[in-house]
């Protein structure tokens, strides 16, 4: 048995680990935003930063004492750093000795770990890693004769027993330490006498083969401290994390008194749920430490005038559906058991600033459609994916509002009809024909396809009205179904279908004319996929979570590079998401804008299915791509377009991102011009109500709006000529 | 008329399937002029520059470019952050940890990812650790990003000639190094 206890490591859940924030002159992060990255490490504010996990404020600089932390790639020691922020974010960082620093990362937060199936999660610490404090108050309050008793304590387990007796059920435990460690280590907690005595036979045995210091750190890493969900909290390591946000190391007296008291009771005195309960035996704990003088009665009273000082939400923060796609990554590389138990690292890309927007916005906007559209009998549900389209890394996933629950995972399994999701991919095969421009003029009108056994598919527009002759720029807009379709069979279905594979889809679609409606199904995360390379000028990078997984050893077992595909010329895109811009500004997306910052240029699409079953919007800006998903779980109507449902949870999350606007280089083959946006006829301001502006083919043969009075070829427009004028006679006051 | 044509799905679809050779795998192969910076470039702002002429015929117009190609040249540089970062890429690269200047080169270009000397850096990486068609991608990648900097243009097209060079690809490599060498020439 004691060999079985010495051979048996602990079972190391792999830790998983979000994106570092990469701190560096030009950051654009505020004071506020920068504390707030700070209080998410559980670092506190303090009158010096003179402990790693505290910082202080003079005036406009932070002085941050930056905890020791490991990277993927490198490791990093304690090291203080001031970090001066302006008005336009981050202006400079320092060393200790006011060295400028280039670069530098605060440590990667701990998001969750893949515990195995029996929910056992645990954080190991070393013997080092604990507050003296902790083993002290172990003692005083579960097991006073620890240092001496020979694994049990006879006289405390007679007076468990009498009381025992008394009540006629067992109450009271009487078990030392080690005995608490047997019953949680080899034994089921099922209190029998028989038990009872196999587990102090134990405890004795454990007694004579290890020192008190093994048994004590064995304790401290094993015994179970809370639940959540269906993760069990091991150890104070993982419980420092769960209930304060911090490692263990920083907790003071108030907090390890508190988990100290969790001991006895995980679920009675859990401080989240009973909060009167628990500070109630934590106040008891202090005064017990006070009575044996392991604290001052000063010191003791102190800490029982601070709150619980509890974190509002279980942290090692458990982003299921996040973690979800991680576990799934590795699965194909790893067993389970490497995974639950091998003690890897494993460093993600989530950005728990975006993912947190994500959520909120889900969350917020869905309880606001659900007002609006009542009788239905479940909730409507959401899913949410936020990549950075130039890497594919992905930063934020939630997968349903209840964005705790371990649930059904829409974000990854919810396949469900792109609808007009698919009308980009239509109009980028246009463009690559060289047939169309965004220009070009197209039929919105009647569309009968005889199928197969003399069946038609006549498809309607949402307006059930058609347009007429239409440029494509607008069709796009307004996502015009019979005009997509025209566009679509003349292209054929392969040509559309293949456009859509080189971008990511996994499967191929029905080779059905619905499908230019988008009667494809697609995960959201496969909707993020394909739009991924829109938003990154047409190549494709695989959606990845997973940066690196370090192994116990410090040592790199596998990394996920970025990679890139050229899957469409950047003229092509660059032509396709100038158009998805007029979506935003003329077309389907518009109600959006009055949520977005004036100034921001962002590209997207709405995608609603039959019968308003899926409400989608997926864009993106020049560093975030967003999708999102809108629907019932039974798939019922929900009476919502793209626009009404999804675009209102993209447009929040956009604002809330902070995102720089979509902005590539115009290709050299490529220019922009402005075309009255109803018929497609170039025009200038002042001559045409509603005015677009596209990129065509350098060269195109646009037609001109009539009554337009467009300056002669030859001269100079407007603005450039003025400015270079300014610029002339201003050298020559300043070198004449 | 229109449902007729659309009757015949199935001829017209079987016509585009012999044309749907995919061919918009590879840029542009036609010579990248400078164009000025698009608004909101990393660097350098957004310069409005006198218009090309353009022909006219009555009633049609010849699009005059509103954003035209115009000797309005910009320079990439790196900012602090990366210009630390690719030092120690180049630092690891040397001691002979590919896989270590890579994870490097990304942190960089998670700061800028817009800034084709990184995607060039990485590529390079790529190149040295015998991955050239992720090597010709990212010069691909870098040559989209680089209009209007012509000395950035010159060494993506390098990076894709030597890709190519790599896969035995060597008439493509003397094209793509011919125009690299046309753009050192007209800085």
């Amino acid at each position: 048995m004691t060999h079985q206890f010495e051979g048996r490591r602990w079972t190391l859940p792999a830790q998983v680990y979000a994106a570092p924030l990469e701190l560096y002159a030009g950051l654009p992060l505020t004071a506020a935003q920068l504390e707030g990255e700070l209080k998410r490490l559980g670092y506190h504010r303090a009158e010096q930063a003179d402990r790693p996990g505290s910082y202080r404020l003079s005036g406009p600089a932070l002085e941050v004492a930056l905890r020791p932390a490991r990277f993927a790639d490198e490791s990093r020691p304690a090291a203080n750093l001031t970090l001066a922020t302006g008005a336009k974010g981050l202006e400079s960082l320092r060393d200790a000795s006011g060295h400028e620093v280039a670069v530098a990362r605060l440590e990667p937060l701990l998001i969750g770990s893949i515990f195995p199936i029996h929910g056992e999660d645990r954080i190991v610490v070393t013997p080092e890693e604990v507050p003296p404090l902790l083993p002290a108050a172990l003692k005083a309050v579960e097991d006073r004769k620890f240092d001496t008793h020979h694994g049990v304590d006879p006289l405390g387990m007679l007076r468990a027993l009498w009381v025992n007796v008394r009540a006629g059920q067992i109450e009271q435990g009487g078990s030392t330490l080690t005995q608490q460690l047997v019953r949680s280590y080899f034994l089921s907690s099922r209190q029998t006498l028989s038990r009872k005595l196999r587990e102090a036979a134990m405890a004795m045995a454990l007694d004579a083969h290890f020192t008190k210091a093994d048994l004590m750190n064995a304790y401290i890493n094993e015994i179970f401290l809370g639940q959540d969900g269906d993760r069990a909290i091991h150890g104070f390591g993982l419980a420092s994390e769960f209930y304060f946000g911090k490692p263990l190391a920083e907790e003071n007296l108030s907090e390890i008194a508190l988990l100290v008291a969790i001991v006895r009771g995980p679920s009675y005195y859990d401080p989240r749920r009973h909060p009167e309960r628990a500070r109630a035996r934590r106040d008891l704990v202090l005064k017990l430490l006070a009575e044996q003088g392991v604290v001052s009665a000063a010191d003791a009273r102190a800490a029982a005038g601070r709150p619980l000082g509890v974190t509002a939400r279980p942290s090692g923060t458990y982003y299921p559906a996040y973690l979800d796609f991680v576990r799934r990554t590795l699965r194909r590389d790893y067993a389970e058991d490497d995974l639950t138990k091998a003690g890897l690292r494993i460093y993600t890309s989530l950005d728990p600033r975006a993912q947190e927007d994500a959520e909120g916005a889900l969350e917020k906007e869905l309880a606001r459609l659900d007002k609006l559209h009542k009788g239905h009998a479940e909730p409507l549900e959401g899913a949410v994916v936020v990549t950075a389209p130039q890497s594919g890394e992905v930063s934020a996933i939630v997968g349903g509002r209840d964005v705790g629950y371990d649930g059904f995972d829409r974000a990854l399994d919810a396949r469900r009809s792109m609808g007009s999701l698919v009308k980009p991919f239509i109009y980028l095969t246009a463009l690559e024909s060289g047939r169309y421009n965004a220009a070009t003029v197209i039929q919105d009108e009647p569309v009968d396809v005889k199928l197969a056994g003399g069946r038609h598919w006549r498809p309607e527009n949402f307006t059930h009205q058609s347009n007429g002759p239409v440029p494509l720029v607008r069709a796009l807009s307004e996502s015009l179904n019979l005009a997509t379709v025209g566009v679509g069979l003349d292209l054929g279905l392969p040509k559309v279908t293949q456009t859509l594979e080189r971008f990511g889809l996994a499967q191929p679609p029905e080779q059905v004319p619905a499908m230019l409606l988008g009667a494809i199904d697609v995960s959201p995360l496969e909707a993020a996929q394909l739009f991924n390379g829109l938003a990154n000028g047409g190549f494709r990078s695989p959606l990845r979570a997973v940066r690196a997984v370090i192994g116990a050893d410090g040592k790199a077992l596998k990394a996920f590079p970025l990679e890139v595909t050229p899957v469409a010329t950047p003229e092509v895109v660059y032509q396709l998401d100038r158009m998805l811009v007029s979506v935003m500004e003329h077309g389907t997306g518009r109600s959006g804008r009055a949520l977005l910052p004036p100034q921001l240029t962002v590209a997207g699409k709405s995608g609603t299915s039959s019968e308003y079953r899926d409400s989608w919007f997926a864009g993106f800006s020049g560093s975030h791509l967003v999708v999102v998903w809108v629907g019932y779980d039974d798939n019922a109507p929900t009476g919502f377009t793209g626009s009404a449902g999804a675009l209102p949870v993209w447009a929040h999350v956009m604002a809330d991102l902070g995102t720089s606007s979509w902005a590539p280089p115009l290709p050299d083959s490529l220019a922009e011009v402005q075309l009255e946006y109803s018929s497609g006829l170039r025009a200038l301001p002042g001559c045409a109500d509603e005015l677009v502006t596209v990129a065509v083919p350098a060269g195109a043969s646009l037609p001109a709006k009539p009554g337009c009075n467009f300056p002669p070829a030859g001269t100079a427009q407007e603005g450039p000529s003025l400015r270079e004028r300014a610029e002339q006679w201003l050298k020559g006051l300043v070198h004449p | 008329m229109r449902s007729m044509r659309l009757g015949t799905v199935t001829g017209v679809l079987a016509a585009t399937l012999t044309l749907s050779a995919c061919t918009l795998m590879q840029p542009s192969p036609s010579f990248p002029h400078p164009a000025p910076p698009a608004a909101g470039s990393p660097s350098g702002s957004a310069q409005p520059a006198p218009a090309t002429p353009a022909p006219e015929t009555p009633g049609t117009l010849t699009a005059p470019p509103e954003r035209p190609p115009a000797p309005v040249p910009r320079q990439f540089h790196l900012s602090a952050a990366s210009g630390a970062l690719v030092s120690q890429a180049h630092a690891q690269a040397g001691s002979g940890d590919p896989v270590a200047a890579a994870a490097t080169l990304e942190r960089a270009l998670r700061i800028e990812p817009e800034n084709p000397l990184l995607w060039i850096e990485l590529g390079r990486v790529r190149l040295n650790a015998n991955n050239p068609s992720q090597a010709d991608a990212m010069g691909r990648k870098a040559l989209s990003l680089a209009t209007g900097d012509p000395a950035a243009q010159a060494s993506a097209w390098r990076l894709i000639a030597d890709s190519l060079r790599a896969r035995g690809r060597n008439g493509e490599a003397a094209e793509a190094e011919s125009h690299a060498e046309h753009l050192a020439a007209a800085r």
